[in-house]
Order: structure tokens, then sequence, then C-alpha cells
């Protein structure tokens, strides 16, 4: 499984793939902003995203609706992973069809959590 | 202007009609010109006051010195702390990954290690062993007794390494707290030019504000940092899972 890690603090993206790391994932890259990942995503066989919301240049939410709307991305499960706590903004990631929404900070078994859940839909 | 020195007085008229009437041109201008020249100083001096009056009201806006030090010197100083804070909390952040992530392996090896050795040990406990097993079971163990030595003390180097890194709580919170007092002398300052400005233009910028937040429901806003005094934020991943299993997820 290889998995986009989104966020442009570096030691968030270090946290997360180390929890990554943690629950058996290897194969992860990282990105700094949407105007980043989107490329990437479309280059590369990527299976899972998780990004953050508030990012310079593309933010997540954008990230998230332009995946949705690309068709080779469409189907990328895609967890949000922010100190973004607004309800309307949870609900409007909803909306844009995030599939996990996790609010900082978190702790690795509330990622276990939502992987296994988001896992568990897909297959 | 009304002043009696600067008009002309009847003895200067006088003056004057008599010197025209002895046929006196030169001397007739001459006392003309000097009526006129003192009028003419008396109004000089009058703008000049007005000038510097202007000059130096302009000079005291302008030379508030704690507003030119706000904006020339303490701003830029604020950006510089608040870029170090940035600085020192990634610094620790990664000293102490650096430090959990040379201490994990050694976990996982010494756990490795003793999950090898439980089986052969757990049978010589209910004394059920041979004695060949038995020889190759205190090589196991004396490897896992030599190992737990060694590492050890490396761990114990890496948790005060992880210790120490918490040092920035302390560096940074004073930064902070003298950033706070920057906002709060340059709000002060904000304020009083809002009063000489006046308060109408003060009251439709706040609206502006109020309607432009308004519109940014669903936009980034960062951390909340006062979540217990709001209402449109959740309070934790458990409101965010209520939320969403609300709508269906």
């Amino acid at each position: 499984m290889k998995i986009l890690v989104v966020d442009d603090f570096s030691t968030m993206r270090r946290i997360i793939k180390n929890l990554l790391r943690d629950l058996g994932f290897t194969n992860i890259q990282e990105a700094d902003d949407g105007n980043t990942a989107l490329p990437m995503l479309q280059n590369g066989d990527f299976d899972f995203v998780v990004t953050d919301w508030n990012m310079p240049g593309m933010q997540g939410i954008d990230l998230l609706k332009e995946i949705r709307k690309d068709d080779n991305l469409s189907h990328l499960p895609v967890l949000m992973v922010t100190a973004e706590a607004k309800r309307e903004q949870i609900i409007a990631a909803a909306q844009a069809g995030v599939n996990g929404y996790i609010v900082k900070p978190f702790t690795a078994v509330t990622l276990k959590e939502k992987l296994d859940k988001i896992f568990e839909r897909i297959s | 202007m009304s002043d009696k020195a600067h008009d002309i007085s009847l003895e200067q008229a006088q003056e004057l009609v008599s010197l025209l009437e002895e046929g006196k041109q030169q001397q007739a201008n001459q006392l003309l010109e000097d009526v006129y020249n003192r009028r003419n100083d008396k109004l000089f001096t009058s703008v000049g006051q007005l000038t510097r009056d202007l000059h130096e009201a302009l000079q005291d806006f302008q030379l508030d010195p704690r507003i030119v030090q706000m904006t020339e010197d303490d701003l830029p100083d604020a950006q510089n702390r608040l870029q170090y804070v940035i600085q020192k909390t990634e610094d620790a952040a990664n000293r102490t990954m650096d430090a959990v992530e040379a201490c994990l392996p050694m976990a996982d090896d010494m756990h490795q290690r003793v999950e090898s050795v439980m089986p052969v040990w757990n049978r010589l406990m209910s004394n059920d062993i041979e004695i060949n097993e038995f020889k190759s079971l205190c090589h196991q163990v004396d490897d896992v007794l030599k190992r737990c030595g060694e590492n050890m003390p490396q761990v114990h180097g890496l948790m005060t390494e992880v210790l120490m890194a918490q040092d920035y709580q302390d560096i940074t919170g004073q930064v902070i707290r003298r950033v706070i007092q920057l906002v709060e002398d340059v709000e002060k300052n904000l304020i009083e030019l809002l009063k000489i400005f006046g308060k109408e233009e003060a009251r439709r910028e706040a609206e502006k504000t109020e309607s432009s937040k308004q519109k940014s429901a669903s936009e980034a806003e960062g951390p909340i940092i006062d979540a217990d005094k709001r209402d449109d934020v959740v309070g934790g991943q458990d409101e965010v899972d209520d939320l969403l299993s609300s709508l269906g997820f």
C-alpha cells in the first residue's frame, strides 16, 4: 500500500509517517501542500492520502475536491488530519467526499481506528 | 491684523499730504512704502507662526516615538521572534523524534530476542528440558543479557535527550509573552488613532470584519485556541465522529 502524507509542517509529516510505519505501512511519500501533492497523485500509483487542511498554496479541502473531480483519482480514499475543528468545516469535508476526519491533537489509537474503518468500508 | 500700531495714522496721512503738496514725490513714496511694509511684516509673521505650528504638529504626529519604534523595530522584531518560536519548536520536535526513532528499533530488537528465548525458557521453568537444549539456552540468555546491558544506557541517554528537548517550552513561552505585550501596545495605539479619525469609520470597519467573519464559516482558521468559549467548533474527536455519523458516515 502506497500512501501520500500531505502537511506543510515537516514534523507533523514525520509523526504521521512514524505512526503509519508502526501500523505496518512502509511505502510512504510526503508533500507539503495540495499543489505539490496533486501531480504526485496523478503520476504515481498511490492507494491512500492523508492530508492536513490548512496549508499555504492549495489547501487540503481543495486537494480533496480536485481528487474527487479527477476520473483517475476519484476512488482514492482521503483521510483528513487537521486542527480545523469547526462544525461547518467538518460538514464541508464530508460533502466534498472525505473518508475520515481526525482533529489534532490526535492519538495513535485514533489513527488506527479511522484507518481500519476506512479499509473495512472499502473492502 | 487690527493692531493699531500697524494701521496708518492721521499724522502719517497729514505728513503724506504735506509732502505731496511740497512736491517731495520721492519722500512721499518712501513714507507710503514704510506704512505698507509694516502691515505686511505683521502678515508674514502670522503666516510664519502658522507654518511653524503646522510643521510642529506634523512632526509631533510622525515622531511619536512609540509609533515609530513599533513600526520600524518592534513589529519586524516580533516577526523574527515568532519565526524563532517556529524554529525552536521544530528543532525540539525533531530532537525528540530522532531520539524516539533511535529507541524504537532497540525496543523491537530486545522484544524479539526475549520472544525467541521464551519457549525453551518456559520449558526450563517447568523442568522439561534436555541438557544440550539447556546449553544453547544459556548462550541465548547470555546474549539477551549482554544486549540488554549495552542497550539500556543508550536508551537512558536517548530518554534524557527527549527530556532536554522540552526546554523549548520555557524559551518560546517567554518570547511569545513579549509578542503578546507588543500586540497589546499596538492595539492601544490603533485605538488612539481610531479615536482621532472618527468613530463612524471604526464602526463601519467593524461591521465589515464581522460580515467577512460570518462568510468564512468553512474556511481554514488554524488551531482553535478558545474551543471552550465557542459553539461553532467541536470539542474533540468524539464530537467529530458524532457529527459525521449524524451525516450518515
